[in-house]
Formats: C-alpha cells, structure tokens, sequence
C-alpha cells in the first residue's frame, strides 16, 4: 500500500531549483531512507510533504491526500524535523501536552510517549536544560503522540550518540516492520541509514538520482575479495580460469570480483603465493553514493 | 476552535513570561496609582496639580491607572506570535493544525482573554489602592456612577485589543525583538508625542492610545489644557477597527508563508 507519494515535485527559492521533478513513493511497512548531500533538496521535498512549504508543481500526499486536507493529521503522520523547535522554557511534559490539547488527543499521551522515548525521568525538565539527543527523541515523541501509520524524519540522527543511534534504529524497525508503518528517514549520511532502510531514494541538486532497493544499489554479489602480495600476478590466470574478474586497487593490491575468499584461497594455496592480506571487502556504499550524487 | 484556543492559552501559561509580565504590569500600575494618591490634593504653586482624594475627580483619575498595562500586554501578544517563529515551534504548530487560519484565529482569541485577564488584575490593583485611600480621606466610594464604570470597562477593553495589536505586529514582523522595540517607540515616543503635542492631537486622537484615552478621559485640568479626544464611543470604534486590522494582517501574512 502506498502511504507517501510524490509525483513531479517541484519548489525554487528564488533563482535556486531546490527540487526539480521528484517523484517517489513510500510502501506501508517499509523504510525508505532519502539521501543526498546538504543542500540537495532533502528537506525541501519532506516539507512541501507536510504542507509547511507550497510546492510550484506536482503533489505530495500523504495516505492518498495533500497533508493540510488530513483531518487529524498528529493520528496519521509523525514528523520529525528540527532538534530545536522547542520552547527552552517549557518543560517536556507541558510540550507534549500542549500538542496533544491542539490535536484532541488525551493528555495521558503524553506520559505514554515520554516512556516510549526513555524520557520519563526528564518530563518535567525545561527543554531548554536538554542534550540535543534528548531533543531528538522528545521529537520523536511528539511525532508519535498520534500513533500515526507514516513517520517522517529529517536528518533524525544528528547530535545522538552511537548508543542513541542504534536506539534510534531499533524504534524504527519496531515501528516499520512489526507496526507495518511507513518510514521515510532523510539523511546526508549513507552509512548512518544502511542497516535500517530496506529501500533508497537519493536525491542531489534537487533530482532524483537513484530509487530502489538497498541490494540494487549496491549489487548483489559484486563485493570483491581483495588480494595483497608481492607476487600477487602469478594469481591471476588461475583465478581468471574460474572466472574472476581482476581489478587493480591504487596501493598494489589486486580485487577479484565474481569469486568468494575460499576460492581466491585455494588458489593462493595452489600457487604457494606469500599473501599478507586476503579480505572481503564490503562493497563501498559511500563510494557508490558519492558517485551517484557527483554526477547529478 | 476550543481545544486550539486551551492549547494557546497553555502554551502562555507553561512559560515564565506571562507571570513576569503580570507582575510588572502591575508594578506599573502601582507606581501611577501611588503617584496619583501620593500628589492628590497637594498644592502646588497654589492650585492643587489633581484634586484631594475626597473628590470624584480623584476617584476617576485613579481609576484610570491599569491603562498603562496595555504595552505589557502588547508585548505578550508580540511574544505569542514571535516565540513560535524564534523557536522554530511554529512547525509543530502547523504540522497539528495545517489549517493556518484556525491557528491565527484560536492566538487571537487566546489573546483577548489573556489580554482581558491582565485588565481584571490592574483593575483589581486599583480598587486594592483607591478605595481605601478614599476612605481613610472620608470621601465615598463611587464604583457604579460618575463615569467610572465607563473608565473600567475602557482599561479592560484597551488591555484586550492590545494583546491583538500585538499578535498581529508580531504575525507582520516575526523578529522578536524587532516587534517589541518597534512598540515600545510607537507607544512610547510616536504615540506620546502625537497624544501629547497640542497641535498635533488631530491625528494622535486617531492613533490608538489616542482612541483609548477617550475610553477613559477624565476632565481634569492638569495645567495642560484640555486633550483633543474623541468621544467615547467613536474610540471604541477606532480600537476595534485597529483589532480587525492587526488581525486581518496576522492571518494574511501567515496562511501562506512557507516555513522553512
């Protein structure tokens, strides 16, 4: 089912094309991670979604509708936006229930979503004495007072910790996988989003680059095995006989792609070659990324 | 509309600046009230500068002291419309509540009862300082009579339509300090000096402390000769008239401002 849909977006300030023709779609119960660079449109498109931003063309809807036609928007969308749109005077508690006093929801939310967030023991501390990692999940709270069936967030990861991001991913999943949620998790951070999306949208200069799954990005089965040796080129036509493809890597080393370890070790076996490295290597998201959004 | 205008009205009272807003609205207020019993009566240079407090000249002056409270509440209404723009928490705002317009009518609303609200507390004030300064002087209290209520009702109202002047100054400028400072030097110096100036009380009767001095204008000559005022009933017409504006232009520069 399709929760989110962007078809044909478009919004410039002024002489700036901030996006330029976007269109993706979001399924219930997956997360969708949205990457480019700072400045790439990221945010612009999230906020033409939310209503907070008219886009120049094309539409964004959210559950089949445009965000400001929603009738109770806090029970069908969560947004997390800004670490800092709080007041710093008010404390987590009174923030939280002057959105659910807006919204119509009951004020016993609120103490729900400050549990659900780990943030009980703050409640009633002033925002304002808060880490921005406490900002981020009070965020996150209040984008899920409404228990809504699509979450958004921009740039969620910023200011936590390594402990907060895995917290971070492990409430993401929950809420996708087992809640069947729809998540679109922007990010500038390709690594940040890798073990928690299960498809990408990357975007640069306000177009969309790549859409698809994490797999198809990455391809499947194109992680190389990397091979250091002096006499590494004595490996080769055995290799090539089994069907690898040899690649040379800038520091001597050579990458055989097509082929797993334990061939590439048998062979070094077979050829007794002195190898002072032999590894897997994890295909270069990051490097497939920056590539994807170099060339936009 | 009721639940947007109770969560306005809690995001006012869950702050600290209404309470210290209050408090120095009636430290103002205060501070006329002691001046005006202080000098009642007292002559100087032969004639008394306002009349002895047995008088219903004195009652009437005194009770036009929660006046000064307007700027105060100008200021929080500045601030209700500011503070969501300086921290960013008009997102959250109209993430809730997309239909913008709602947002600005429920701050309109929320402010005249706040605004209303501090009007009762200077009023209160007053009765606190004038009645027993009557008393003690022998004269007799007059609340309902002697153009009083006029004078109470004209405190209350100005206090509640400064607080949309203010919602609809902040909605136009958005800069919080650049909003407060802007009404400081309006009611302070450009007002002032328009209410004040003889030759220009033409148009300064027009501008609205001008329109809310004829709410509560007491004939006393204080030495300065008689202000040029409007008669009480086309003041309250400009105060109102000035509301709708500020309203009018804190739902057209909002609705479709985008928020980035």
């Amino acid at each position: 089912m399709t929760a989110i849909e962007i078809r044909n977006l478009a919004k410039s300030f002024g002489p700036v094309k901030a996006v330029d023709d976007v269109s993706f779609s979001v399924d219930a119960g997956t997360i969708t991670g949205y990457l480019g660079p700072n400045g790439a449109g990221k945010t612009t498109t999230l906020r033409c979604l939310l209503g907070l931003v008219t886009a120049e063309r094309g539409t964004a809807l959210v559950g089949g509708r445009p965000y400001p036609a929603l009738e109770h928007p806090l029970t069908e969308v969560g947004a997390v936006l800004e670490a800092t749109s709080f007041h710093p005077g008010r404390t987590a508690r009174d923030h939280l229930r002057v959105v659910c006093t807006a919204a119509g929801l009951p004020a016993a939310r609120a103490d729900e979503a400050l549990e659900q967030v780990g943030l009980a023991e703050a409640a009633r501390k002033r925002v304002g004495e808060f880490s921005l990692g406490m900002r981020q999940r009070l965020a996150l709270g209040t984008a899920t007072l409404g228990r809504p069936r699509v979450l958004i967030l921009d740039e969620p990861a910023n200011g936590l910790d390594p402990a907060g991001i895995e917290w971070l991913r492990g409430f993401l999943r929950t809420l996708a996988h087992d809640q069947g949620v729809a998540v679109l998790v922007s990010s500038h951070v390709l690594a940040e989003v890798q073990q928690t999306v299960d498809n990408v949208v990357i975007i640069a200069r306000g177009r969309l680059v790549h859409q698809g799954s994490l797999a198809e990005l990455t391809g499947n089965g194109e992680r190389p095995v990397r091979v250091h040796a002096a006499e590494a080129d004595r490996l080769v036509p055995a290799l090539e006989a089994k069907g690898a493809r040899v690649e040379r890597a800038g520091d001597g080393a050579l990458r055989f792609y097509g082929v797993d370890a334990e061939t590439v070790g048998q062979v070094v076996l077979d050829e007794r070659v002195l190898v002072t490295e032999l590894v897997r290597e994890r295909s270069d998201l990051q490097e497939i990324f920056m590539q994807l959004t170099r060339e936009a | 509309m009721v639940a947007l205008v109770r969560s306005e009205l809690q995001k006012l009272f869950t702050t600290r600046l209404w309470w210290i807003m209050l408090l120095v609205m009636l430290l103002f207020t205060g501070i006329t009230l002691a001046v005006t019993i202080g000098f009642a009566g007292v002559r100087t240079q032969g004639a008394p500068a306002l009349p002895g407090r047995e008088t219903l000249e004195f009652q009437q002056a005194a009770w036009t002291s929660g006046a000064g409270s307007s700027i105060f509440v100008m200021v929080l209404g500045i601030v209700m419309m500011t503070g969501e723009y300086r921290y960013q928490t008009i997102t959250t705002t109209f993430l809730t509540t997309p239909r913008r317009g709602r947002v600005v009518t429920a701050k309109l609303v929320a402010g005249l009862l706040v605004g209303g609200l501090f009007g009762v507390a200077a009023l209160l004030l007053t009765a606190a300082a004038v009645i027993p300064a009557v008393l003690i002087s022998g004269g007799e209290v007059v609340l309902f009579g002697g153009g009083i209520p006029r004078i109470m009702l004209g405190v209350l109202a100005t206090s509640a339509l400064y607080a949309l002047f203010g919602i609809g100054l902040g909605a136009l400028v958005r800069n919080q300090i650049a909003a407060i400072v802007g009404a400081i030097v309006w009611v302070f110096v450009i007002e002032a000096l328009f209410t004040a100036i003889p030759a220009l009380q033409g148009v300064g009767k027009f501008t609205p402390s001008g329109a809310a001095q004829s709410l509560i204008a007491v004939r006393i000559d204080t030495g300065f000769g008689e202000a040029d005022l409007l008669p009480a009933w086309a003041g309250a017409t400009v105060l109102v008239a000035y509301a709708l504006i500020f309203a009018v232009v804190a739902s057209l520069t909002t609705v479709r401002r985008d928020i980035t």
